[in-house]
């Protein structure tokens, strides 16, 4: 069943009466409630997009510091329950690090807060953590506060071609190593562009400037575009993710096109993924106890994995 | 004096002697305390308004001990209390019906920095403060810094979501902790999160980000993964010196507006400036009505920069005198007298209480002049020593326990200061923790289905409520014998 509700009052009923539900559109549920640029914080409803609330929030010379793809049609609430993300995950985190505060409606109906609008708060257990990335499954997120960072001066996008893993594990090794700041870190081979490497830098002015001189001396060419990570992930693609010191032995296994998160040690590619990457995963327990606390009627969609 | 009278063990002679059997029979006898005369040691955390004995306190040295442990006090329905260096300020260790502590302090090693991936590997029980001592050689740290660090564990900091001056650039432990075991109360052994060879991204749900500030109420945390950061380039650190606590609260927000983020942002009112000096003779002005620590950090021109905005933003606030630490060891001298303010004031008062609210940070202005109010209502000394970029106030309520007006009068104080920071949008806590101390603002802060929601995820991790019980939720037990007994010295 798809939920369009036209309020958030609206939404609990829906949800409380409700046999089971699959999507859930909250269009209707997409104000501002609040950006207070002193503070550094924002609260809107999970139906904006981000696109919008980017544009609401340079106005005071802040931003949200998340960049998945598709930013025009990604809700708060897509974000929020995917923990979406892009290139500049390594310099900034994800939603993760940036969410202080939600709301979320049960499936029982029942409104619930968790967190707050400060930056700093341990008051009670941490929902804010557990329902990123839950997708639907244990209520639906309908307000978030996040702490935001200030516009950076400027940003610079550099890019290297390589002919080899090789020599581009040589250059991220020299990177790594180095006192560059960057907020991206990234490496892909998509039909046309080669083996790239993108490094992008952002911050005041003069730090931007020298880290792309520096970038320059390592043969890095300055205005790249960073249009390949929504490009090749809007293709159909798997992910994995491993240690970052193991990345380039994975990528030399690869024979398909790929966009990695150098940084990260996360890679979207196009071949079967390989065996779990090094993460313990046993929690049939605690999962089925989680979806039994918080969706006992289990009308909530399952959550989804790769 | 005291003003919680100690419980005794609600526990037979008979069982005592088999739990001591059990428990030595897992750890051996020496890693076992029951004896009264030492179990004191463990009545209570850095939070001395209640106090009580838990029934018996063991040292296991591995996980595998650990496990057995916690096996043992599920058969005899025993409850656990885990406890790292116990220097939490909210009795979130506290005994409060008795129960078995179990104590991670020697589970201390660092088992691994593995620089490549800029993690380190180590025990529960491993000190804050060691992890960046041993990735520093490396240009790695570890970024949460509670002033307490030389001597709070890392499970500790898992289980508070610890916090500092420097988490204003850096965030709290829930931002760098990518992992950690846990022993969960019913003696399953979990990795939660990203494992030590593992990558970042963990499918499913996000459990260690769910039981991360848990206040031990999860299970018991044997080994973590911590991000390390590393070092910046440079660093400029300021001491702003006003002569009103209002001039620097301006000027902390307009730093923030401005759209600087220092690495860290701190306030020391007069008093703890006189404190401090009386005490370490670092130079601080004694007639200045407040300083401001302000730090940057990160690559050389843009500290520069910054410096220059953060300079002229104290000259308009009407700075009487910004001074610029000029190399690494005044940095640190700077650093170290701030982490040890709270121990100054123990030269002003026989007796303090430290509130932990915190604020939206336009709103630190006003929270002080709040707290000069409550102050003069009360006619109570407060100083001020706090994170002003976060909000995160840290009043220190000056009082005598053997004049129990004052103590009556402190703890009036003290609630009306934190109520107020919730009426501004802000939090009854920003590091400590509700622990056994603000069980009661948990209902000023959140709705019953906000608190029935934290009670769903309790179930997930305790379902029979044996870790760390009483803690956190109004209508604990024994809560109303507590706040009964808190305004009687006994």
């Amino acid at each position: 069943m798809t939920l369009n509700p036209e309020s958030i009052e609206q939404l609990q009923t829906q949800l409380a009466q409700a046999q089971q539900v699959g999507v859930v559109s909250l269009q209707g549920v997409a104000r501002l409630v609040e950006h207070v640029p002193e503070d550094m914080t924002a609260t809107v409803e999970a139906g904006m997009t981000l696109a919008e609330l980017q544009e609401r929030l340079a106005r005071g010379g802040q931003w949200l510091p998340v960049d998945p793809p598709d930013p025009g049609s990604v809700t708060i609430g897509d974000l929020l329950a995917n923990n979406l993300h892009g290139p500049r995950r390594f310099g900034c985190g994800t939603v993760r690090d940036w969410l202080i505060g939600m709301a979320v409606v049960l499936p029982d109906g029942r409104l619930v807060r968790n967190g707050g609008k400060v930056v700093k708060n341990v008051a009670g257990f941490d929902l804010c953590r557990l329902f990123i990335g839950a997708q639907h499954s244990l209520g639906v997120i309908v307000e978030a506060t996040f702490k935001l960072q200030p516009l950076p001066e400027s940003e610079a996008h550099l890019a290297k071609r390589f002919d080899a893993l090789g020599q581009a594990e040589d250059c991220l090794e020299q990177i790594w190593s180095s006192a560059l700041q960057p907020v991206v870190l990234d490496l892909h081979r998509i039909d046309g562009d080669g083996l790239t490497m993108v490094v992008s830098v952002a911050g005041p002015d003069a730090d931007v400037a020298a880290q792309a001189d520096e970038l320059k001396v390592l043969g890095f060419e300055g205005n790249a575009s960073l249009d390949y990570d929504a490009k090749y992930r809007a293709l159909p693609h798997t992910w994995e993710s491993v240690a970052p010191g193991k990345l380039m032995g994975r990528l030399k296994q690869l024979e398909s096109n790929f966009v990695a998160r150098a940084g990260n040690g996360v890679i979207y590619h196009n071949e079967k993924p390989s065996a779990a990457g090094g993460n313990p995963g046993e929690f049939a327990v605690l999962e089925r106890r989680l979806k039994q606390e918080f969706d006992p009627e289990n009308k909530m969609p399952v959550l989804q994995r790769k | 004096m005291r003003w919680i009278q100690t419980i005794p063990p609600d526990v037979k002679p008979s069982l005592q002697k088999t739990m001591v059997d059990r428990l030595a029979s897992v750890v051996g006898r020496d890693a076992v305390i029951s004896q009264e005369s030492e179990l004191v040691v463990y009545e209570c955390d850095a939070y001395t308004m209640q106090k009580n004995l838990p029934t018996a306190v063991v040292l296991p040295a591995t996980v595998e001990e650990v496990v057995q442990v916690v096996r043992v006090c599920n058969e005899l329905g025993l409850p656990i209390i885990p406890r790292g260096a116990g220097t939490s300020l909210s009795g979130s260790v506290l005994a409060v019906d008795g129960g078995v502590m179990i104590a991670l302090t020697r589970m201390n090693r660092i088992l691994n920095i593995d620089v490549r991936n800029r993690r380190a590997l180590v025990e529960a029980g491993c000190v804050n403060a060691w992890i960046t001592r041993e990735a520093s050689p490396h240009g790695l740290f570890f970024a949460p810094d509670p002033s307490s660090q030389p001597a709070c564990t890392i499970g500790g900091n898992i289980a508070t979501n610890s916090g500092g001056p420097h988490t204003l650039k850096n965030g709290v432990t829930t931002n760098h902790v990518l992992g950690y075991e846990i022993v969960l109360p019913d003696g399953s052994l979990k990795w939660l999160g990203v494992g030590p060879d593992g990558g970042e991204d963990v499918e499913g749900y996000d459990l260690r980000g769910a039981a991360i500030g848990s206040e031990g109420m999860f299970g018991v945390v044997t080994r973590a993964l911590v991000r390390l950061v590393k070092t910046p380039a440079s660093f400029k650190t300021f001491l702003a010196v006003f002569d009103s606590v209002d001039q620097a609260s301006h000027t902390v927000s307009d730093i923030i507006a401005a759209g600087i983020v220092p690495a860290a942002l701190e306030m020391m009112d007069q008093v703890i400036t006189r404190a401090l000096e009386e005490a370490y003779k670092v130079g601080f002005p004694l007639d200045a009505g407040a300083v401001l620590i302000v730090e940057l950090d990160g690559l050389p021109g843009g500290v520069e920069h910054q410096a220059k905005q953060v300079e002229a933003i104290c000259a308009k606030n009407n700075a009487r005198e910004v001074r610029l630490a000029k190399d690494d060891a005044e940095r640190a001298a700077l650093w170290k007298c701030r982490k040890r303010a709270f121990g100054a004031v123990g030269r002003l008062s026989p007796n303090y209480v430290t509130q932990d609210g915190v604020v939206p940070r336009s709103k630190v202005p006003t929270i002080m002049q709040f707290i000069r109010e409550v102050s003069e209502k009360h006619q109570l000394r407060i100083p001020n020593v706090f994170h002003a970029g976060d909000g995160n106030i840290h009043p220190l309520i000056l009082f005598d326990e053997r004049d129990p007006d004052q103590v009556k009068r402190a703890l009036l104080a003290g609630d009306e200061i934190l109520t107020k920071c919730v009426e501004l949008g802000g939090s009854v806590t920003g590091e400590h923790g509700i622990g056994a101390e603000k069980i009661d603002f948990m209902e000023k802060q959140f709705t019953k289905d906000d608190l029935e929601a934290m009670k769903k995820l309790r179930a997930v991790f305790d379902p029979d409520q044996r870790c760390n019980p009483h803690k956190m939720f109004p209508g604990a037990k024994r809560c109303a014998e507590f706040a009964q007994k808190k305004q009687v010295a006994v």
